[in-house]
C-alpha cells in the first residue's frame, strides 16, 4: 500500500520538476459547419490533440484558442458528428465541416471516473440516453432500462406508484450477498432509494457490463455498474423547456378466472360430500347419505347463504345447483371485492427546465412534479423533485461546479408490502369466495343493513371463513389505516478541476447524500391488527453518505500513440440511523401520533457505519485509432472484513483492433466497422451483506422483564474477504451498408469466493457462518442489432432488437447440496433450478393425486404400481427431482421506431423464450377443499367419477394437503410477449410555431399494453427466481403529453 | 506567475493522493450488539446473557407468528394431541392434520429444534466459561446452575420430538440426538436415547448442587426447586416411577411453604399476567410490559379466549367435549370452558368482542391482559404437576393408596367436593390421567404423553374430521410419532441421519 502511494508521488513530482515549461504558443480561430446543411454549430468541441486544453464553438459556430507548442492536431467532435482531426500546420485559421455520424462511433459515452469514445472503448457498456425515454411516463428510472440493453434481466414493474424494477446485468452474480449492479450518480455511488430520481433529469444511463468497464470501481463492480448522469446546460442562449403529461393507470394484467357464486356452491358440496362418501368408490347407500348431509350442511360450513332458497336447498342432493335459486336481496351486486379496491388510477407529470450555457459558465436548473395514483385505492406517489447543475470555467485552468438534487416524495402504499399478509388487497380479493359481500347484509333478505346514518356498514365480522379472511375486511382496513412513506432526498457535489502542464488535470470530488425516510403506519381499531384499541407505529432512518475523491488525468499523444493516464484515490463513508416507535389503544379519534395512544409497543433506535477507501489507476493506450489497449487496477478496501483481509486487489485488461480502418479492408466500402475487442478483469462484491459480516456478536435487547438480556447472534469469521468476479468478455462491433450495425458478444463471467450464509447444523445453535465458499458462472451470448429498414428524407423505419442467453451452474459449494424454497443448491446446476415433488397426475380410479414415490414399501396404502412407475397417494413420500429452470433460455425485447416528417412512432416489445415459473398464486385458488376460498376455472375440470381422465384432482376438503402440495403440478411456461410500451409523437415545424418556440412536440404514450403468456394473471416476470406471490400487479399507463422549449 | 500556479497544483495533488485515511476509518462496531467475548468476562455480562435466555423463552421464530417461543411449543405438542380441539383452518393446522412434524422443510418442523439448540448454545457459552468471569462465585453457581437447567429440559423437549420414546426398563439404544455440551460449528452425531437422558440427570444433578439455597430473582428464573421439579418429570417420561413419585414429593416438601395450590377464586379467575404473585407456579415467563411481548406470537395470541387476533376470533381453542364430560360439574375447571361457546360465566372484568366467534366448549383458561393486549404468563412448571406425576407414579407403581392420597389436595382444589378416591388399579390410573389432561390442558404435556405412554391418538367428540385432515386416529408407536430431523440439519450436518420415512 505504502509502495503504491509512493509511486505516484514521485511520478507526480517527476513530471513536475523534470518538465520543461516554454511558452511557444499559437491562437487559433474558425468556424465549424454541418456538412448536412452548412448551418453554423455551436457547442463543438475543439481540443488540441493530447492535451486538455479546448473551448467550445460559440452560438456562431466561432471558436479561438491557443495551442501550445508541440501539438500538431485540433480535434472537432460533437455529440452525432464524426470526429475529425485537422493538421494545424501552422495555419492560424482553420475551418472545419463536420459530416454526421450514422454509426455513433465519436458518441461520448460516459465511463468510470470519466468519458470515452464509443469507437475507442475496449470494454463492454451500453448507454441509454434521455430520447429513449423522456416521453415515457415512468418514475423510476429503473423501468427505462428494461429492453434497453442486451444482457440485462429485469423484473416486472411493481404496480405501486413509485416503485422499482430490479436489475441483473449479465446474470446472477452471487447468492448470499447482493446481485445488483451499483448505481452511481454524476460520478458518486448512490446509497438513495432510485425513486427519488427524476428521470427527465436524467441525460444518460450507461450500463456497464465487463469488468474492464467496472474494474474501477473494486470493490462494488461485480455485478455491473450503471452510471447515471444528470442533464447539464448545453451551448447557446438560455432555453427553457416545459413538459406536462397527464393520464389514466389501470390494471395491466387481468385477475386469474374464478368460479363464480353458481358454481362455487356446488363445487364446495362436492368438496364436503367427497370427504364423507365418494361415488362409484363408496357404498352407493353411504353416499346418498353423504348427498343428503352435505346439502344439509354446506351453507353451515361456508357461513353465508347469497341466495333465495333455503340453506339446505342450495345444492341439491344431486350435487346440482337449485335452479330456481337467485341471488337475494343485494348479493347480487354487492359480491365484488376486487372491484371494490380498484379505482381508476391518474397520472401527472410536471417538469420544468431551464439551461443553456456561456464558454465558462453551464448550467440547468429543473424542477419537477409527479402525482400519480395507481390502480388500487389509496396507493399513490407524489414527488417534488429540484436540481441545479452548474459548471464554471473559472480561469483557463481552474473549473469547478456543483450539483444540487433536492427531492421529496410522499406515497401511500396500500397494504401491498407483504405477500402473505392478511390485508394484501391482491391476496384478499384473489382468494376470497364468491358468495361474500362486502358490506352487512340481513341474512334472511340480503338487504344492506344500516347504521344509524343509513349508510351501509362493513362486514368486519368473523363470519366467513378463515380461508376467506374471517374477521378481516381489506377495503375496511385500506380505507381506514395508514401506511405512508415519506422521503427527503438531498445530493448535493462539488468539485475542483485544476488543468497545468498542459497534460495534466486534477479534480477533486466531494459529495454528500442524505436520505430521510419516515413511515407512518396505524391500524384502526375497529376491525384487523390494531382492532380493538387502534395502534400506530412511527419509523424514522437516516441514510448520510459522503464520497470523497481525487483524480489526475494525464493525456499525451507521441505521433501516432495516444496515452492516457488516471490515478486516483477514493474514502466513501455510509451512516444510517434508525428510530422507530409503536403504541397502541389511542386516545381521540383521528390523531395517529404516538402522543395520542396509551401503551408502548415498541421502542428503539440504532446505528450503522460502513466505510470503504481505494486508490486506483488506469492507462489507455492507442495507436493511430486502430489499435486501443486499456489496463486498470484498483487496491480497496471494506470496513466489512476484518483487518487481516480487508484489502482487496481488482484489476482488468482490455484491448480493442478496428479492423475497418485497416487498408485491407478499407477496399470494402461496405463495410463501415469492424471492430474486435476483448477484456478480462477481477472486480468485487461486498454488497448485501452485513455492515459488521466478520464479527462475532451478541445481539442486544434481550430484556427479561427489568434486566438487560443479551443473546448470541453470530460467529466470527475473521477470514471473510470479498467475492471476486473474473469475467471475460469478447465481442464484434459491426456496421454494414450504412444500414446495418450491432454487436454480437460473448461473455464468461466466474464469480469465486462467493459470500455464502454457510448454514451450519443447526444443533450448534447458530444457523449460518458467512464463509467465502462457492464458485458459479454465468455465460451468455447476447445480439444487438438496429437496421434502418427504410431510410428516406421523410420516412424513416428502424429497428432495434437484443437477444441474450444466459446459462447459469454452480462448480462450487459449501455443503454438497442446499435447498432454499423451490430450488435446490448443486454442482453442475443453476441458482434457479426447481426441485420439487413431481406430479404424477390424477388417478382415474378415484381421483386422487398421485406422485412419484419415494420409499417403497409392500405394505404401504399409498402406493400405486402403473406400468413401471411407483407413485404414491401420499405427497409426503412424494419423491424429489430437479425440474427444469426459472431462467429462460432465450430473452431481450425489439423496438420499432417510425418517423415521418414530423411524427415519430415507437413501441417496444419485450419477450422471454423458456425457462418456468412456478405459479404459487394458481396453487392458492386451485385446493380442493378450503371453504370459503375461491377456486380458478380449472376447478371445473376435476375428477368427478371413475375413468374420468384429468390433471385436476377431486374436490375432498379432508385431501387437501396431498392435492395442493407443492410440485412440479404448478411448473407453468415462462415465455412471453409483452408489448412494454409504446410512444407517438408530432413534433411541429418551426413554421407553425413560429418564433415564440424553439420547438414543440405533442405526444402520447403507454407502458405495459399487451402481454402474451401461457396463464391469465400469471406475473411471469414478478422475479428472478420464476414464483410468483401476491404483489401489486403491474399498472397500464397512458398518459398525453406536451413538450415546449421556448 | 503561472509556474506557481503549477507548483501549488501539483503540490496538491501530491499531498491529497499520498493522504490517505487511518486504518481506523475502516473500523465499524454495532450499536445493537457487543463482542461475544465480552460476554464471559464479567458476571455482569454473564447474568445479561443468561437473562438473554429467560427473553428467547418468549419471542418470535422462523420468523412467523405460530412460533413466538416456549407458549407456541406447548399449543403445537397439545394440540397434536386429542384434548386440544381446533374450530377453524388456522395458525398450527397442518400441525393439527400431523402433516407438519413429518415434513422435514417446514417451518413447523424445525421451530423446537432450531429453538431449544440456540437456547443450549447460549447456555454453553456460560456453563462452559463463567467459572472465568470476574465477579461473585455465588453468581457464578446462579448462572451455570440455571443455564445447566436450559441445557437439560432443552434437550428433554426436543428428544421427546425427534426420536421414539424412551422405553421403561431400559435398552434405549434407539438414535436420540446429538447432546451439546461444547459449542462448534460441526455437526455432532445423534447418541442414543438412553445417553440423552443420562446427560439431562448429570445436568439435573449438577444444577441442583449450585442452585441449593440461593435465590432467584424472580419466577422466570429457575431455582433448585425447578431442577427438582424436572427430575420427576423426566424420570415419569422414562416410566421410573419410583423415582418420578420420590423426586415429585421431594421438590414439594424441600420446597414447604413456598408454593401453593390455586383456590377455586383465583383459577376460575383464569391463568392471566399472575405467575409471580400466585403460589401454584414454580416457573413461568413472565411478560410484564407490553414492549417485550410479541404481540401476534405471544402464547396469548393463540391460546386466551379474548384476545382480539383473527387466529383467536376465529378459531378459539377448545377442549375435547369428550374429557370435559368427564368432569364433576362441580369442578372448577369446569367453568373454564363454555359448553356452547358463548362464555357467559366471563370472570366480571373480561369480555368478549362481537367479532370473537363463538365455537362449543371453548376455553377460557387463558385470559389475556385485553382484547389488545395478547400477554399471558407462560407456565412452565405449577405445583398440581408435581401432585400429578406423584400420584401418576405411585399409581403405576400399583401403590394406590399413596396415589389417591397425593392426588388429593390437587383434585380438592379444583373441586370442594372431591373425596379421596376410593378408585384402585386401572381406574385409579384412569382418574388420575383425566385429572392431569384436565388440570395440563393447553401447556403442552398431552402429547408428549400419548407418546411416553405408548397410546393411540383417538380423536372424537367435537373434533372436526374435516378440519383434522381425517386424522382422527393414529395407532402408537408407528413413524408417524417421531419427528423427522429438520432438513437444514441434515444438510449442515453430515454425521446425523434421518428418522425412518415410513
Amino acid at each position: 500500500m505504502f509502495l503504491f502511494k509512493k509511486l505516484i508521488a514521485l511520478f507526480a513530482l517527476y513530471v513536475f520538476f523534470g518538465a520543461q515549461l516554454h511558452a511557444q504558443t499559437i491562437d487559433v480561430a474558425g468556424t465549424v459547419t454541418s456538412s448536412e446543411d452548412g448551418v453554423a454549430m455551436p457547442g463543438v468541441s475543439v481540443v488540441a490533440q493530447g492535451t486538455t486544453i479546448g473551448v467550445i464553438t460559440n452560438f456562431e459556430g466561432k471558436y479561438s484558442l491557443t495551442v501550445p507548442a508541440g501539438v500538431t492536431k485540433l480535434i472537432f467532435s460533437f455529440v452525432g458528428m464524426k470526429t475529425q482531426e485537422v493538421d494545424i500546420e501552422n495555419r492560424t485559421s482553420i475551418d472545419v465541416v463536420l459530416e454526421t455520424d450514422v454509426l455513433g462511433l465519436d458518441e461520448v459515452i460516459v465511463t468510470a471516473y470519466g468519458t470515452s469514445k464509443k469507437g475507442a472503448f475496449t470494454g463492454s457498456a451500453e448507454q441509454i440516453n434521455s430520447d429513449d425515454f423522456d416521453l415515457r411516463p415512468i418514475s423510476n428510472i429503473t423501468t427505462a432500462m428494461e429492453g434497453k440493453a442486451a444482457g440485462v434481466f429485469v423484473t416486472a414493474p411493481d404496480g405501486q406508484p413509485g416503485s422499482s424494477q430490479s436489475i441483473r446485468v449479465r446474470g446472477f452474480g452471487s447468492y448470499s450477498a447482493s446481485s445488483s449492479p451499483l448505481y452511481v450518480v454524476d460520478g458518486v455511488p448512490f446509497s438513495g432509494t432510485l425513486n427519488t430520481i427524476n428521470p427527465a433529469d436524467i441525460e444518460s444511463m450507461t450500463v456497464l457490463k465487463d469488468a474492464s468497464s467496472t474494474a474501477l470501481y473494486g470493490n462494488k463492480a461485480a455485478n455491473g455498474v450503471v452510471l447515471i448522469t444528470t442533464k447539464k446546460g448545453r451551448a447557446g442562449a438560455g432555453r427553457l423547456t416545459v413538459d406536462v403529461s397527464a393520464g389514466i393507470t389501470s390494471r395491466a394484467q387481468q385477475e386469474y378466472d374464478r368460479i363464480d357464486a353458481f358454481e362455487y356452491y356446488p363445487i364446495m358440496w362436492e368438496a364436503y360430500r367427497n370427504s364423507l362418501a365418494i361415488p362409484g368408490i363408496d357404498d352407493p347407500a353411504d353416499v346418498t347419505a353423504a348427498n343428503q348431509q352435505a346439502s344439509n350442511n354446506i351453507a353451515g360450513y361456508l357461513g353465508y347463504n347469497p341466495f333465495n332458497v333455503a340453506d339446505d336447498q342450495i345444492v341439491l342432493n344431486d350435487g346440482s345447483m337449485n335452479p330456481s335459486a337467485q341471488f337475494k336481496g343485494a348479493y347480487g351486486e354487492d359480491r365484488d371485492w376486487l372491484g371494490g379496491i380498484t379505482q381508476q388510477g391518474q397520472r401527472q407529470n410536471y417538469n420544468v427546465n431551464y439551461s443553456g450555457a456561456t464558454d465558462k459558465v453551464d448550467y440547468f436548473i429543473s424542477v419537477g412534479h409527479l402525482n400519480e395514483k395507481g390502480w388500487i385505492i389509496e396507493s399513490d406517489f407524489k414527488r417534488y423533485t429540484g436540481r441545479a447543475n452548474v459548471n464554471i470555467q473559472a480561469t483557463d485552468w481552474f473549473k469547478t461546479g456543483i450539483s444540487i438534487g433536492a427531492t421529496q416524495s410522499h406515497g401511500n402504499m396500500a397494504q401491498t408490502g407483504g405477500s402473505s399478509s392478511y390485508v394484501n388487497p391482491i391476496r384478499f380479493t384473489r382468494q376470497m369466495g364468491p358468495i361474500y359481500p362486502i358490506h352487512q347484509l340481513d341474512p334472511a333478505t340480503g338487504e344492506y343493513v344500516l347504521d344509524d346514518n343509513g349508510d351501509k356498514q362493513y362486514d368486519i365480522y368473523d363470519n366467513r371463513t378463515s380461508n376467506s379472511s374471517t374477521g378481516r375486511h381489506v377495503i375496511a382496513e385500506i380505507k381506514w389505516d395508514d401506511d405512508i412513506e415519506e422521503r427527503t432526498q438531498l445530493m448535493a457535489k462539488t468539485y475542483a478541476e485544476i488543468t497545468f502542464l498542459k497534460d495534466f488535470k486534477f479534480t477533486t470530488n466531494l459529495s454528500f447524500d442524505q436520505h430521510f425516510y419516515y413511515n407512518s403506519y396505524y391500524n384502526n381499531k375497529f376491525v384487523g391488527d390494531g382492532a380493538p384499541g387502534g395502534r400506530a407505529y412511527r419509523t424514522s432512518t437516516r441514510r448520510n453518505s459522503a464520497n470523497f475523491n481525487q483524480l489526475l488525468n494525464y493525456v499525451k499523444s507521441f505521433g501516432n500513440h495516444n496515452l492516457n493516464i488516471l490515478a486516483g484515490h477514493e474514502s466513501y463513508s455510509l451512516r444510517f440511523n434508525s428510530l422507530s416507535g409503536g403504541k397502541s389503544e389511542i386516545i381521540a379519534d383521528g390523531n395517529t401520533e404516538l402522543g395520542n395512544f396509551v401503551t408502548t409497543l415498541d421502542l428503539d433506535s440504532y446505528e450503522d457505519n460502513y466505510t470503504t477507501e481505494g486508490y486506483f489507476a488506469r492507462i489507455d493506450y492507442n495507436f493511430n485509432n486502430r489499435f486501443f489497449v486499456t489496463g486498470s487496477y484498483r487496491r480497496d478496501g471494506s470496513s466489512k472484513f476484518f483487518v487481516d483481509n480487508r484489502w482487496g486487489d481488482f484489476y482488468s485488461v482490455g484491448a480493442a483492433w478496428r479492423l475497418e480502418q485497416e487498408s485491407f479492408i478499407q477496399g470494402a466500402s461496405w463495410i463501415d466497422l469492424l471492430k474486435l475487442r476483448g477484456s478480462y478483469g477481477q472486480v468485487g462484491n461486498d454488497a448485501g451483506i452485513d455492515f459488521y459480516a466478520y464479527q462475532a456478536l451478541y445481539g442486544l435487547g434481550w430484556n427479561n422483564q427489568t434486566a438487560s438480556g443479551i443473546y448470541q447472534d453470530k460467529l466470527m469469521a475473521a477470514a471473510l474477504l470479498w467475492e471476486s468476479n473474473n469475467s471475460f468478455d469478447i465481442a464484434v462491433e459491426f456496421g454494414f451498408l450504412n444500414r446495418i450495425f450491432g454487436t454480437l458478444e460473448f461473455y464468461h463471467r466466474i464469480s469465486d469466493n462467493l459470500l455464502f450464509e454457510v448454514p451450519l447444523p443447526l444443533s450448534g445453535g447458530i444457523d449460518n457462518q458467512n464463509q467465502n465458499i462457492g464458485t458459479m458462472y454465468n455465460q451468455g451470448i447476447e445480439l444487438s442489432i438496429s437496421v434502418d429498414i427504410i431510410k428516406t428524407s421523410d420516412f424513416e423505419w428502424n429497428l432495434n432488437a437484443n437477444f441474450s442467453t444466459l446459462k447459469n451452474e454452480f462448480t462450487k459449494l459449501p455443503q454438497e447440496e442446499i435447498i432454499d424454497g423451490s430450488k435446490k443448491l448443486m454442482v453442475g446446476h443453476s441458482r434457479y433450478d426447481y426441485w420439487l415433488k413431481e406430479w404424477m397426475g390424477v388417478n382415474p380410479d378415484d381421483g386422487s393425486p398421485l406422485y412419484r414415490a419415494d420409499v417403497y414399501s409392500d405394505t404401504d396404502t399409498d402406493i400405486l404400481i402403473q406400468g413401471s412407475d411407483t407413485l404414491t397417494t401420499d405427497q409426503n413420500n412424494a419423491r424429489y427431482g430437479y425440474f427444469d429452470s426459472a431462467i429462460p433460455g432465450l430473452y431481450g425485447a425489439f423496438t420499432n421506431s417510425f418517423s415521418y416528417k414530423g411524427f415519430s412512432l415507437n413501441f417496444m416489445f419485450t419477450y422471454q423464450v423458456g425457462g418456468k415459473v412456478i405459479d404459487y398464486n394458481y396453487q392458492s385458488i386451485m385446493s380442493s377443499g378450503d371453504y370459503g376460498a375461491s377456486k380458478g376455472t380449472d376447478i371445473l375440470n376435476r375428477w368427478q367419477a371413475p375413468g374420468d381422465v384429468t390433471d385436476i384432482p377431486r374436490m375432498d376438503v379432508t385431501n387437501t394437503t396431498n392435492s395442493e402440495a407443492t410440485s412440479t403440478r404448478w411448473l407453468t411456461d415462462a415465455s412471453f410477449i409483452n408489448l412494454r410500451q409504446l410512444t407517438f409523437s408530432y413534433t411541429f415545424s418551426q413554421k407553425v410555431t413560429g418564433s415564440w418556440s424553439k420547438g414543440l412536440r405533442i405526444y402520447v404514450s403507454g407502458e405495459n399494453l399487451f402481454l402474451k403468456s401461457a396463464r391469465k394473471g400469471m406475473n411471469v416476470q414478478q422475479n428472478f427466481s420464476g414464483t410468483t406471490s401476491n404483489v401489486y400487479t403491474p399498472s397500464r399507463i397512458f398518459t398525453i403529453g406536451a413538450n415546449v422549449t421556448l | 506567475m503561472k509556474n506557481i500556479l503549477y507548483k501549488i497544483a501539483i503540490l496538491l495533488t501530491v499531498s491529497v493522493l499520498t493522504f490517505s485515511c487511518s486504518e481506523e476509518f475502516l473500523e465499524t462496531y454495532p450499536t445493537d450488539g457487543v463482542s461475544s467475548a465480552a460476554v464471559t468476562q464479567t458476571t455482569d455480562n454473564a447474568w445479561a446473557a443468561l437473562n438473554g435466555i429467560h427473553r428467547a423463552l418468549y419471542v418470535r421464530y422462523e420468523g412467523t407468528q405460530g412460533n413466538g417461543g416456549l407458549g407456541s411449543h406447548y399449543i403445537v405438542v397439545d394440540c397434536m394431541a386429542e384434548d386440544h380441539v381446533v374450530n377453524n383452518e388456522q395458525w398450527y393446522n397442518q400441525v393439527y392434520k400431523w402433516n407438519a412434524h413429518r415434513n422435514a422443510t417446514y417451518y413447523y418442523n424445525r421451530f423446537p429444534w432450531r429453538m431449544f439448540y440456540q437456547w443450549i448454545s447460549n447456555a454453553n457459552t456460560l456453563i462452559n466459561g463463567v467459572d472465568e468471569a470476574a465477579g461473585p462465585d455465588d453468581d457464578k453457581a446462579v448462572i451455570k446452575g440455571q443455564a445447566l437447567i436450559y441445557r437439560a429440559f432443552s434437550h428433554y423437549e426436543i428428544v421427546q420430538l425427534y426420536a421414539e420414546r424412551y422405553r421403561p426398563g431400559g435398552g434405549n439404544t434407539q438414535p436420540g440426538i446429538p447432546y451439546m455440551m461444547e459449542n462448534t460449528p460441526e455437526g455432532q452425531p445423534r447418541v442414543s436415547v438412553e445417553d440423552v437422558y443420562t446427560n439431562i440427570h448429570a445436568d439435573l444433578d449438577a444444577a441442583i448442587i449450585l442452585l441449593d439455597g440461593m435465590p432467584r430473582n424472580n419466577k422466570s428464573h429457575m431455582n433448585v426447586d425447578v431442577a427438582r421439579g424436572l427430575k420427576a418429570r423426566v424420570l415419569l417420561t422414562q416410566g421410573n416411577y419410583s423415582g418420578a413419585a420420590q423426586w415429585a414429593r421431594d421438590a414439594r416438601n424441600l420446597a414447604e411453604g413456598s408454593y401453593s395450590l390455586m383456590d377455586s377464586a383465583t383459577y376460575y379467575n383464569g391463568f392471566r399476567v399472575n405467575s409471580e404473585s400466585e403460589g401454584e407456579y414454580i416457573w413461568a415467563s413472565q411478560i410484564i410490559n407490553t414492549e417485550q411481548n410479541d404481540k401476534w406470537a405471544a402464547y396469548g395470541a393463540y391460546i386466551s379466549r379474548n384476545f382480539s387476533s383473527s387466529a383467536i376470533r376465529g378459531n378459539p381453542r377448545s377442549i375435547n367435549s369428550e374429557l370435559y364430560n368427564l368432569l364433576s360439574p362441580t369442578d372448577v375447571r369446569t367453568l373454564n370452558y363454555s359448553v356452547d361457546g358463548e362464555h357467559d360465566m366471563l370472570p366480571s372484568d373480561v369480555s368478549l368482542l362481537s367479532s370473537h366467534s363463538r365455537h362449543p366448549y371453548t376455553n377460557q383458561k387463558f385470559i389475556s391482559v385485553s382484547s389488545s393486549d395478547s400477554r399471558v404468563d407462560v407456565p412452565h412448571m405449577r405445583l398440581s404437576e408435581l401432585y400429578l406425576i406423584e400420584a401418576e407414579a405411585e399409581a403405576r407403581l400399583g401403590n394406590d393408596g399413596p396415589a389417591a392420597a397425593a392426588l388429593l389436595p390437587m383434585a380438592q382444589a379444583r373441586d370442594a367436593q372431591y373425596t379421596l378416591s376410593s378408585n384402585t388399579g386401572q381406574a385409579l390410573i384412569d382418574e388420575i390421567m383425566v385429572q392431569r389432561r384436565v388440570e395440563l390442558w393447553g401447556e403442552g404435556f398431552r402429547w408428549y404423553d400419548l407418546k411416553r405412554l405408548n397410546e393411540d391418538l383417538v380423536r372424537a367428540g367435537n373434533h372436526d374430521p374435516a378440519l383434522a385432515d381425517n386424522v382422527m386416529f393414529v395407532a402408537a408407536g408407528g413413524v408417524e410419532w417421531v419427528w423427522l430431523i429438520p432438513q437444514a440439519e441434515l444438510d449442515a450436518n453430515d454425521a446425523i441421519e434421518q428418522n425412518p420415512l415410513n
